[in-house]
């Protein structure tokens, strides 16, 4: 290799390596993009320009992002105000519960007292002795959302905008030999992560509708706060659900007044949720863009999330959906490679 | 609903590639027929690439995967004899080539090559197949018009032969 050209990779790795910060914009921005891309499709068929179609779709999400929080904000910030007012008084709550459950299993079997954790006050120290002890990590977590909430539409928009640009580039650079196969992966991996991102999304969103609503009716807390959380959650498979059960139940028994009736009719909410998320809302979301084994499936949720946690946990189904259907088309074109190497001609097309 | 082009008060805001691409689309014999919304929903799904002479677009026994537009320049349709190539046509813009590919997955039945400078645009199969999906119209039209197509290339060659004869011959749909 040249020495220029050597030279050229080297500051291009350090470059990225610099950049190595912007990666997990970048994939945020790029899911947006996936979202956004049937309005931009639709506004190309209409033959407008690609910058006023985004211009105006950013302007539009703008506007009723607005419209929301103005109708949902207050709710959601008055229940994340009185859950930060009521957190000590929980977190006590959670901690007496917690040293009684450990006294009572010393008592009941001293074998297990070296096993057990020693001093109390655990989710008091660890939810109180946080935020206040600590301003400059605070002013960092704000930052950094901050910095998230301004970068992810920006490159959102510039991937909208010119990402045509950028493929024409490619394809212009790309030798004809491989322009076939190249084209046929690209558009398959592209329908395959643009379904799936979007019906993950439009999964979130019932899903975290009907937890609210269902919390709302079972006259559970913070219907809201905990529905906008299933949502989320929803999109980590397997375990999502169950965390977001997990926390419904948990505002359940701190609540006076609602007992083991309140636990069993939340239990029971996220159990038709689930059943109903499985065997209704999925096959119309995401059911058609994800073709893998229920065994890879899990595999890959497994490994995904000893790779990169829970980012790993949501981002593994599409990369082994991309993995397997890059595999098979591939595989595909080598086949019909080696029986033409082979002159085993095909039957002729019947005309 | 979107038969007709953005009002003139608009016309800042048009695509001139997409403005240029769908007309383009629909003198193609196999697309003729098509609404303008179709044809421009059409024109979005297709890549568009430059060709230099005597590069291969695709060879005869390559697996067949895209249909292929002439926009500019011109491209040889060659099959392999015992003699050496044989050319079978020369198409210039306008006109489509690799079209089973959009009906059936059997390999490539000659080579197509660019002998002109020119660009092609490309449609993925997956694509027109998504968009037929949507809209049976679109899928009524391009096989009403390849048929017509094959109906034409099977009265000039009533017995398909294995080797193309001596005689001047087109090339059929490949």
């Amino acid at each position: 290799m040249k020495p220029g050209r050597l030279l050229a990779w080297g500051g291009l790795a350090a470059l990225v390596w610099l950049a190595r910060g912007l990666v997990f914009p970048l994939c945020l921005a790029a899911a947006l993009a996936y979202l956004l891309s049937p309005a931009v499709a639709w506004a190309d068929a209409l033959a407008i320009r690609r910058s006023v179609a985004v211009s105006a779709l950013f302007a539009v999400i703008i506007a009723v992002l607005a419209v929301a929080g103005f109708l949902l904000g207050p709710g959601m910030l008055a229940e994340a105000a009185a859950l930060v007012d009521r957190l000590p008084a929980l977190a006590r709550q959670i901690d007496v519960g917690l040293d009684a459950v450990v006294r009572e299993l010393a008592e009941s079997a001293p074998a297990l007292r070296r096993l057990l954790p020693e001093g109390g006050d655990w989710v008091q120290r660890f939810v109180l002795n946080r935020g206040p002890g600590e301003p400059g990590d605070l002013f960092e977590h704000v930052g950094h959302l901050f910095l998230l909430a301004i970068l992810v539409p920006f490159f959102a928009f510039f991937l909208l905008r010119d990402m045509h640009r950028l493929i024409a580039v490619a394809m212009d650079r790309l030798p004809p030999q491989h322009v076939e196969t190249s084209v046929a992966v690209w558009r398959e991996l592209n329908g395959v992560i643009g379904r799936y991102i979007r019906g993950l999304v439009l999964d979130g969103l019932v899903v975290g509708a009907l937890a609210a609503l269902g919390l709302w009716a079972a006259r559970v807390p913070y219907p809201l706060l905990l529905g906008a959380f299933a949502g989320l959650a929803n999109a980590v498979p397997f375990v999502g659900p169950l965390l977001s059960a997990a926390a419904a139940g948990l505002v359940v028994v701190l609540t006076p007044g609602q007992g083991l009736a309140g636990v069993g009719r939340v239990a029971l909410l996220f159990l038709v949720i689930k059943v109903l998320d499985d065997t209704v809302i999925q096959p119309f979301t995401i059911g058609r863009s994800v073709h893998l084994h229920p065994a890879l499936l899990l595999g890959s949720v497994v490994v995904g999330s000893h790779a990169l946690g829970v980012l790993g946990m949501i981002i593994a189904v599409p990369v082994a959906t991309v993995l397997q259907e890059t595999a098979r088309l591939l595989l595909e074109h080598r086949r019909v490679l080696a029986r033409r190497d082979l002159r085993l001609r095909p039957e002729r097309p019947v005309v | 609903m979107f038969e007709r082009p953005l009002p003139r008060w608009l016309a800042w805001a048009a695509d001139p590639e997409q403005l240029r691409r769908a007309p383009f689309l629909a003198r193609s014999p196999l697309f003729a027929g098509l609404p303008r919304r179709l044809l421009a929903r059409l024109a979005t799904r297709f890549f568009e690439k430059v060709y230099h002479p005597g590069e291969v677009v695709f060879e005869e026994g390559d697996p067949g995967r895209a249909l292929f537009v002439v926009v500019e320049g011109a491209v040889e349709i060659t099959r392999a004899t015992a003699q050496g190539a044989y050319v079978l046509n020369t198409l210039g813009p306008g006109d489509a080539f690799g079209e089973l590919a959009l009906i059936d997955d059997f390999p490539r039945s000659a080579t197509a090559r660019v002998a002109t400078p020119g660009r092609l645009l490309i449609l993925y199969k997956s694509d027109f197949d998504a968009l037929m999906d949507g809209n049976s119209r679109i899928a009524l039209v391009v096989l009403r018009n390849l048929s017509r197509l094959l109906a034409i290339y099977a009265r000039r060659r009533p017995v398909v032969a294995t080797e193309p004869g001596p005689g001047p011959e087109r090339a059929g749909p490949l």
